[in-house]
C-alpha cells in the first residue's frame, strides 16, 4: 500500500515540478529578450511615451483642475466651486477628434487595468499555471471590449458645455484655481504671442500662430503613436491573411496573391500614398492611418507566406492533418501562432516607419490641418528658420523611431535561436 | 541568359498593365474633382454662369473626363432618364411659392431640388454629350410642360454638337481639316437654335417644325447603332481606352496646368531625380560595404558595438529633419553659409570663383562643381540611411560566410588574411546585398519627393507633389508610370547583377 502511496505522491511532485519549470513559447522569448538590456528599457521607454501621450492633458491644458468663483465674477451661473477639468476631457469645445477623447479616457481606465494588472502578476505564484494564463487571457479581451464600449458611448455622445474662459476668470484676484503644469490649449491661436524663444513659460517657445510649442510636442505623441500602432494593425492584419491565405492553400491562391504583391512593389509606395492622400479633400489622421495600412502590407505577407510554406511542411503540422484536425484549428492553432514571431518583429519596426511616413507627409503639408504632428512643427520650422522649432520635432521623431527600432532588434535577436544566450 | 532578360522583359508588359489599371482606376474613381488653372470650382458650381459653364464643357472635353471610366453604357440610356435629369434643372428653375403670393408654376421650397443634386444634372446631362440627342429631340417635340421642352432644345445646341477630329493634336491631315470644316459649320448653325427664356409653346413648336425636327430627320440615322458600334462604343469610348490609345503612342497627355506634355515636362525632370538617387545609391554602397565587412570581422569588439549603434541612430534619423538641420546651420548664413539653400545648380563656391548669371554660361567643369556644390548636402541626407541599414546587411553577410568551410580551407592553405577576406569571404558574403539594389530604387525615389522639397531641386519627387497639389492627372498617372518602369528595371537589373555574382544562380 505504502509503495503506490509513496509513487503517487512523486508522480504528483514531479507534476508539481514540472509545472513549475515548464517555460511557454512566449516565456522563452521573453527571458532571451531580458538579456538585451538596451532593447529591455527601450521597450520601458515606449511605454512611458504612450503614459506621456495618455497623460497630456495632466500636464498641459487650458482649463483648471479647481476652481472656485465667487458671485459676481463672471456669467452668474459660474458662482461656486468647480472641477472643470474633467469635463473638459470629453466636450467637443476643447477635443474634437475622437483620437483624444480616446486617450483621454484611458486616462481613467488604464491606472485600474494597471492596478488588475500588478494584481494578477501578484497572484501568478498562487494559482496554477493555466488558470493564470485564462485569468489574463480573460482580462485582456474584457477590459479591452469595456474600454471599446465606453469610448463609442462616449465618442458618440458629443458632449458639449457651454465654452469658459478659464485663463482670463484666473487673472481676476478673487478668483483661486489650480491649473495643469502648463496652461495651454494644443490648438487656440494667440496672435499675441508669435514665434517667442524658449523661456519658463514656454520651454519650447511658440510658433507662427502663438501655440505653445511643448504642448504640442506633448499631444503630438498621441498622434504619432496611434498612427503607428493603427496603420500597422490594419497592414499586418492584410499581410497576415492574404500570406497566410497563399502559404498554406498555394496553388491558385498563391499565385493572385504573388501578382498583386509584385505589382505593389513596383509603385515607389510613397508616391502610391501621396497620390491617394492628394485626393481626399479634408484628411483626417484616421486617412493616414488608412492610406499607410493599405499600401504597406506586401512586406508581411511575403513574410508570412514563407512562413507558411516551411511550417506546413514540418512534421507536427503533417501529423495533425493526420489527426484530421479541421483546416482552421491547423492553421489557428498550429501553424498561425508559429509563424507570428517574425510578424510582431517586422511590425515593430514598421510602427517606426509608420512614424516617419507620417512625419513626412505632415511635413510636406499634407497631414491633417488642425492636429498637432510633429511633421506639421517641422515644417513651421522650416518657414521660421528657427532651430528649436526644427530641433523639438525633429528629435522626439528620433527618439521614438529609435526606442522602436531598439525594441525591434532585441525581438528580432530574441526570436532567433542561433542568438540564444 | 538572354532568354532570360528577354522573357523578364516580356513579362513586365502584363505587369505594366495591371499597374497602370490600378493607377488609372485610383485616380479616377477618388473623389474631388479635377480643375484647370483656366476654370476654377466656380465654373463647376454656378449653374447660371453660361461661359464658364462652357469653357469647363471644353475642359472636360479635352481631358475625356466627359467619358465614363471604363465601360460606357450611355446607348441604353431611355427618355425617363434624360427627362429626370431635365425634370431636376427645370425644377430649380421654377419659382419658389410662399405663402404671401404664389407665382405661376411655383414650387414649394421643400420640393426643390438640392443645390447639389442640380450640379450634378447639369454635369450628367452634359457629359453624355451627343449620345442623348434622339431623346432630347423626342422630349422637345413631345413633352408637356414649356420649361422642360425648353431646357432641351437649349441642351441640343449644345450635344448635338459633334466633335473635330484631331482637335487639340498638334497637326491635322488634309482630310480630317476638310471634315472639321464641314462639322464646324454645322456645329455653328446648331448652336443657333436655341429657346429664349421667356418662350411660349407656339414659338417652340415652331422652332422644333422648322429647325430642329427636319434636322433629325436627314442626321437622325447617325444614332442608329447596330450591335458592332454599341460593343465598340461600350469599350472604346472610354476614359480608360482613350488614355491608353495615347499611351501606345506614348502620349501621356498634356498637364492641365500649362497644357504642355507630360512627357516633356517628366523628362526635363528626370535628370535631376536620377541624378540625386544614382549618386546616393552609389555612396551608399561605397561606404556602407566596407563599414560592414570591417565591424563583421571585429565582431562584437567594443568598436563593432559602437558602429552599430552610431548605424542604428543615424537609421533612425528621419532625413528630412537632418536636411533642415543642415540647411538651416550650414546654408542659410546663420551660423554658417557654406553651401548654396537649394536647387540643383547655379552657384559656385566662393574658393573656386565667381558665379556666372546663368548655368548656360558655365564650362562643364564649372556646371560640374557648382552641382556637386549644390549637391552635398542633399545627397548626404539621401545617403546615410541608406549606409546604415546596407551595412547592416553587409555585416550579417559576411558573418555568414565567414564561418564556412571555404574560408577555413583558404587559411589553411596558408593564403593572406585579406585574401580570405577580400577574395573568398566578401565576395559570396555581399550577394544578399547586391539584391538590395532593386528594392532601393523605388523607396529612394519616393523618398526624394521629401528631400527635393527640402533642398528645392526641381526633380521628379517636386513635380509629382505640385501635380498633386493641382489635381494634375496626366502628369500623376505620368510620373508613377515612368517611376514604376524605372523600378521594374531596376529589380529586373538586380536579378541580372545576381546572376553575374553568384555562380551558383543560373537563369538557363
Amino acid at each position: 500500500m505504502d509503495d503506490i502511496k509513496n509513487t503517487e505522491t512523486a508522480k504528483a511532485a514531479a507534476r508539481a515540478k514540472a509545472e513549475a519549470e515548464f517555460k511557454s513559447y512566449g516565456d522563452i522569448i521573453w527571458n532571451q529578450f531580458q538579456k538585451y538590456p538596451l532593447s529591455y528599457y527601450s521597450m520601458y521607454g515606449v511605454l512611458w511615451l504612450f503614459v506621456i501621450a495618455v497623460l497630456a492633458p495632466v500636464l498641459a491644458l487650458n482649463v483648471p483642475f479647481y476652481a472656485s468663483v465667487p458671485e459676481g465674477v463672471g456669467a452668474a451661473n459660474l458662482a461656486g466651486v468647480h472641477f472643470p477639468w474633467f469635463s473638459a476631457l470629453f466636450d467637443r469645445n476643447f477635443f474634437e477628434s475622437g483620437l483624444d477623447i480616446f486617450f483621454n479616457m484611458l486616462i481613467f481606465t488604464m491606472p485600474i487595468n494597471f492596478v488588475i494588472w500588478i494584481g494578477l502578476k501578484k497572484s501568478k505564484g498562487d494559482i496554477k499555471r493555466r488558470d493564470f494564463v485564462r485569468l489574463r487571457t480573460r482580462f485582456v479581451s474584457w477590459s479591452a471590449l469595456a474600454q471599446i464600449l465606453v469610448f463609442t458611448v462616449i465618442y458618440f455622445w458629443e458632449f458639449r458645455e457651454p465654452y469658459v474662459d478659464w485663463i482670463t476668470m484666473a487673472g481676476n484676484s478673487s478668483v483661486s484655481t489650480v491649473f495643469p503644469l502648463l496652461q495651454f490649449s494644443f490648438r487656440d491661436v494667440d496672435l499675441t504671442s508669435v514665434i517667442l524663444d524658449p523661456d519658463w513659460k514656454h520651454f519650447l517657445g511658440t510658433d507662427r500662430e502663438g501655440r505653445d510649442v511643448f504642448t504640442r510636442i506633448l499631444y503630438g505623441t498621441r498622434i504619432s503613436l496611434t498612427i503607428g500602432v493603427v496603420a500597422v494593425a490594419i497592414y499586418t492584419t492584410i499581410g497576415v491573411i492574404l500570406g497566410g491565405l497563399a502559404g498554406y492553400f498555394g496553388k491558385w491562391v498563391d499565385m493572385v496573391v504573388l501578382r498583386l504583391v509584385e505589382v505593389m512593389i513596383c509603385f515607389p509606395t510613397f508616391f502610391l500614398i501621396l497620390t491617394l492622400r492628394g485626393f481626399i479633400d479634408d484628411p483626417s489622421i484616421f486617412h493616414i492611418m488608412l492610406i499607410i495600412g493599405l499600401t504597406g502590407w506586401t512586406g508581411i505577407a511575403r513574410l508570412v507566406r514563407s512562413e507558411f510554406l516551411l511550417l506546413k511542411r514540418q512534421d507536427f503540422v503533417q501529423a495533425a492533418i493526420a489527426l484530421g484536425l479541421t483546416e482552421r484549428r491547423i492553421i489557428f492553432r498550429h501553424v498561425m501562432p508559429n509563424a507570428l514571431g517574425p510578424v510582431f518583429v517586422s511590425a515593430t519596426f514598421g510602427v517606426a516607419g509608420a512614424i516617419l511616413i507620417e512625419a513626412s507627409l505632415s511635413f510636406l503639408g499634407l497631414g491633417p490641418a488642425t492636429a498637432p504632428s510633429w511633421g506639421q512643427i517641422l515644417t513651421a520650422g522650416r518657414e521660421t528658420g528657427k532651430d528649436v522649432l526644427i530641433l523639438a520635432p525633429g528629435l522626439a521623431i528620433f527618439v521614438t523611431v529609435i526606442l522602436l527600432n531598439l525594441v525591434g532588434e532585441g525581438a528580432r535577436d530574441a526570436l532567433d535561436p542561433k542568438l540564444r544566450k | 541568359m538572354a532568354t532570360y532578360i528577354i522573357k523578364r522583359i516580356m513579362l513586365m508588359f502584363p505587369t505594366l498593365f495591371l499597374i497602370s489599371v490600378i493607377i488609372f482606376l485610383v485616380l479616377n474613381l477618388a473623389p474631388g474633382k479635377p480643375t484647370s488653372s483656366s476654370v476654377t470650382a466656380e465654373g463647376t458650381q454656378d449653374s447660371k454662369s453660361s461661359e464658364a459653364r462652357e469653357s469647363y464643357r471644353i475642359f472636360k472635353e479635352q481631358f475625356n473626363f466627359d467619358k465614363p471610366v471604363m465601360f460606357n453604357t450611355r446607348f441604353l440610356l431611355t427618355r425617363a432618364d434624360v427627362f429626370e435629369e431635365l425634370r431636376v434643372l427645370g425644377d430649380f428653375a421654377r419659382p419658389t411659392c410662399t405663402a404671401a403670393n404664389t407665382p405661376v408654376n411655383c414650387l414649394n421650397a421643400d420640393q426643390k431640388p438640392k443645390s447639389g443634386r442640380v450640379i450634378e444634372a447639369q454635369d450628367v446631362i452634359e457629359d453624355w454629350g451627343t449620345y442623348v440627342v434622339p431623346q432630347l429631340v423626342e422630349i422637345a417635340q413631345t413633352d408637356t410642360r414649356v420649361d422642360i421642352r425648353k431646357l432641351a432644345i437649349n441642351r441640343l445646341s449644345v450635344n448635338a454638337k459633334r466633335r473635330l477630329l484631331n482637335e487639340y493634336g498638334k497637326s491635322q491631315t488634309p482630310e480630317q481639316r476638310v471634315f472639321n470644316r464641314e462639322v464646324a459649320a454645322e456645329n455653328e448653325l446648331i448652336s443657333a437654335w436655341t429657346a429664349s427664356d421667356q418662350v411660349t409653346m407656339p414659338e417652340i413648336e415652331t422652332l422644333m417644325a422648322e429647325k430642329w425636327t427636319p434636322w433629325f430627320a436627314s442626321h437622325g440615322d447617325r444614332w442608329n447603332w447596330d450591335m458592332g458600334d454599341k460593343a465598340s462604343m461600350m469599350f472604346f469610348d472610354t476614359r480608360f481606352s482613350k488614355y491608353w490609345g495615347n499611351l501606345a503612342r506614348f502620349d501621356f497627355g498634356v498637364s492641365h496646368i500649362d497644357k504642355r506634355p507630360v512627357l516633356d515636362k517628366i523628362m526635363e525632370r528626370l535628370p535631376y531625380t536620377l541624378t540625386l538617387n544614382f549618386l546616393a545609391i552609389f555612396f551608399a554602397y561605397l561606404f556602407s560595404i566596407p563599414i560592414g565587412v570591417w565591424s563583421a570581422y571585429k565582431q562584437n569588439s567594443p568598436a563593432d558595438r559602437v558602429v552599430t549603434a552610431v548605424l542604428l541612430a543615424f537609421y533612425s534619423l528621419p532625413s528630412f529633419f537632418v536636411g533642415l538641420l543642415l540647411l538651416n546651420w550650414f546654408a542659410d548664413g546663420d551660423p554658417y553659409g557654406l553651401f548654396p539653400t537649394g536647387g540643383f545648380a547655379g552657384q559656385l563656391p566662393a574658393w573656386y570663383g565667381e558665379s556666372p548669371a546663368s548655368t548656360a554660361d558655365m564650362t562643364t567643369m564649372d556646371y560640374l562643381v557648382s552641382a556637386s556644390y549644390h549637391l552635398l548636402l542633399p545627397v548626404f541626407c539621401m545617403t546615410y540611411g541608406g549606409i546604415a541599414s546596407l551595412s547592416r546587411y553587409a555585416r550579417t553577410g559576411l558573418l555568414d560566410t565567414i564561418r564556412a568551410d571555404f574560408i577555413r580551407t583558404a587559411r589553411a592553405k596558408g593564403l593572406s588574411e585579406t585574401m580570405v577576406i577580400v577574395k573568398h569571404a566578401v565576395r559570396n558574403g555581399m550577394i544578399p546585398v547586391l539584391t538590395l539594389l532593386g528594392t532601393m530604387l523605388p523607396a529612394l525615389i519616393g523618398g526624394s519627393v521629401v528631400i527635393e522639397y527640402v533642398f528645392n531641386i526641381p526633380g521628379m519627387g517636386l513635380f509629382m507633389f505640385e501635380s498633386i497639389f493641382a489635381r494634375d492627372y496626366n502628369a500623376i498617372m505620368g510620373v508613377l508610370l515612368i517611376s514604376t518602369v524605372l523600378t521594374l528595371f531596376g529589380l529586373l537589373a538586380s536579378d541580372i547583377s545576381y546572376a553575374i555574382v553568384d555562380p551558383r544562380i543560373s537563369f538557363d
